[in-house]
């Protein structure tokens, strides 16, 4: 574990020692799964105590609801609204959703993670190391499948840096994905032995085809409800 | 801890040596990194301890809106003989303040609710948690953009990888350490200004070195990814008008 733990620390730094010696291990997938699921567990575990924190710290959330409701009441345009007999039940409908939203602390929800988290980032692993191989080899890539899965599950190393999250109210943001997008780009030169720009390429075409299979379904999923919606409102 | 301090007075002195040593090292982004974290830490020590101070005294919003309004009072009074403001403008910025106030008063009246642990408590680790983001969010928008700037920079010839043209445009942030005195009025802003032209100063030198190109190429690199977003957004901006006008 300790092994796994000093490779991903590495590997975070963008250096290609660690990436190639993941490549150069007999059982790269296997460690690639490890290193995956060890931070995936790490973060949410350390995510639970920096949220049972913040829930200590936060006011209960149907007292917020209460003030929140009585300080609209005070305002202006409430008074309007005043004779609108569902506007506290749109507010309480509002409720269900907005504390969600804006990011209220859920202990549940992180206890959850631990489970959820591990399987998500293996999913996505996968996903993601499955394509990029297919991509890296139509780009002359020389890596196997294997190593490709070992060296991608390197790039879960920025993950680390949200065991910032044991302290409450830290937000670490936007960072872990483009520092992921980078250690793939890294993984998958080394990994393949490509040049720059077709490490690039092999890096960013498995986003490029989420991004057109999402658009290609959003597509299709609107066109289907509008047929559904409009065959219904014809009859 | 002596060797990165006398990294970062180099850096900020642009010795061209340290520089290349700097790039040439395998743990380059590691020291970089450390640089950027700890620069940004003590720039935000201050205001850490003064919002830790105001965040701990009791909070009176009958009386805090009160000091604002006399604020509001003195600032129309100071800013009158200097600015030609409509005769209605403080009328209207009155109502202005009327109308949000039921929302001011909302957020005063949350934060008096009672929490399972002690207030001072949440104060203190909710501003140790904005404190401890502080890094975070330089890191997003140095590698934001510096993925960007590689790329630009690759284009151009440049040799670097990944980890040194990252480590040592990180640099950077060395004279950010003038942030510190940012909550001082006018003094602060001004200061921000200086380690901000420093800053990019500085990144046009490291990336020059990373890449071992000219200091040209290095500003061509460095400001391209700036100029497309500017060109693209302007683009943008005029697609919506055509697009606005087209409809009447």
């Amino acid at each position: 574990m300790k092994a796994l733990i000093r490779l991903a620390w590495e590997a975070l730094f963008l250096r290609e020692d660690p990436y190639a010696e993941m490549r150069d291990s007999s059982n790269a997938v296997l460690r690639g799964l490890g290193i995956v699921v060890l931070i995936a567990v790490a973060v949410a575990l350390v995510g639970l105590v920096g949220t049972a924190l913040e829930w200590a710290t936060t006011p209960d959330l149907r007292e917020i609801q209460e003030t929140v409701w009585q300080g609209l009441q005070k305002m202006d345009w409430y008074q309007d609204l005043e004779g609108v007999p569902e506007i506290r039940q749109q507010f309480e409908l509002g409720w269900q959703i907005f504390p969600q939203l804006f990011g209220a602390p859920n202990v549940g929800t992180a206890a959850l993670r631990i489970v959820l988290l591990p399987l998500r980032l293996a999913l996505a692993w996968a996903v993601y190391g499955l394509v990029a191989y297919l991509f890296a080899r139509l780009l002359g890539g020389q890596g196997s499948l294997g190593q490709t899965l070992g060296c991608t599950a390197l790039a879960a190393a920025p993950q680390l840096l949200n065991l910032a999250s044991f302290f409450p109210y830290v937000v670490v943001g936007g960072v872990v994905g483009t520092w992921t997008l980078l250690c793939r780009y890294v993984a998958l030169k080394t990994c393949h032995r490509l040049r720059w720009g077709r490490a690039l390429a092999a890096t960013l075409l498995p986003y490029v085809l989420l991004a057109v299979l999402v658009s290609l379904f959003s597509c299709l999923a609107g066109t289907a409800a509008s047929l559904i919606i409009g065959g219904g409102t014809s009859r | 801890m002596n060797e990165l301090l006398q990294l970062a007075r180099d850096a900020l002195l642009f010795k061209h040596e340290t520089y290349v040593q700097h790039t040439a090292r395998a743990d380059a982004l590691k020291r970089g990194l450390t640089l950027l974290v700890v620069v940004t830490l003590l720039a935000g020590v201050i205001s850490l301890v003064v919002n830790i101070v105001n965040g701990m005294r009791p909070a009176d919003f009958e009386a805090n809106m009160q000091e604002f309004e006399q604020g509001m009072e003195s600032f129309f009074e100071n800013v009158e003989p200097f600015l030609d403001l409509p005769p209605d403008f403080e009328e209207g910025f009155r109502e202005g303040l009327k109308a949000v106030l039921p929302g001011i008063e909302i957020g005063a009246r949350i934060d008096e609710l009672s929490t399972p642990l002690p207030r001072s408590v949440g104060v203190l680790l909710s501003n140790l948690g904005a404190f401890l983001s502080l890094p975070f969010s330089r890191l997003a928008g140095w590698v934001g953009y510096g993925i960007w700037v590689m790329l630009a920079a690759k284009l151009l010839g440049g040799r670097a990888t990944a980890a040194q043209t990252l480590g040592t445009t990180a640099l950077y942030a060395v004279p950010h350490i003038l942030d510190i005195l940012g909550p001082v009025p006018c003094l602060g802003g001004l200061l921000g200004l200086v380690a901000t032209v420093w800053g990019i100063a500085i990144y046009v030198k490291a990336l020059a070195v990373a890449n071992e190109f000219t200091i040209g190429r290095s500003i061509v690199a460095t400001l391209l990814p700036a100029l497309v977003i500017v060109v693209l957004s302007g683009l943008g901006l005029l697609a919506l008008l055509i697009v606005g006008l087209a409809a009447g």
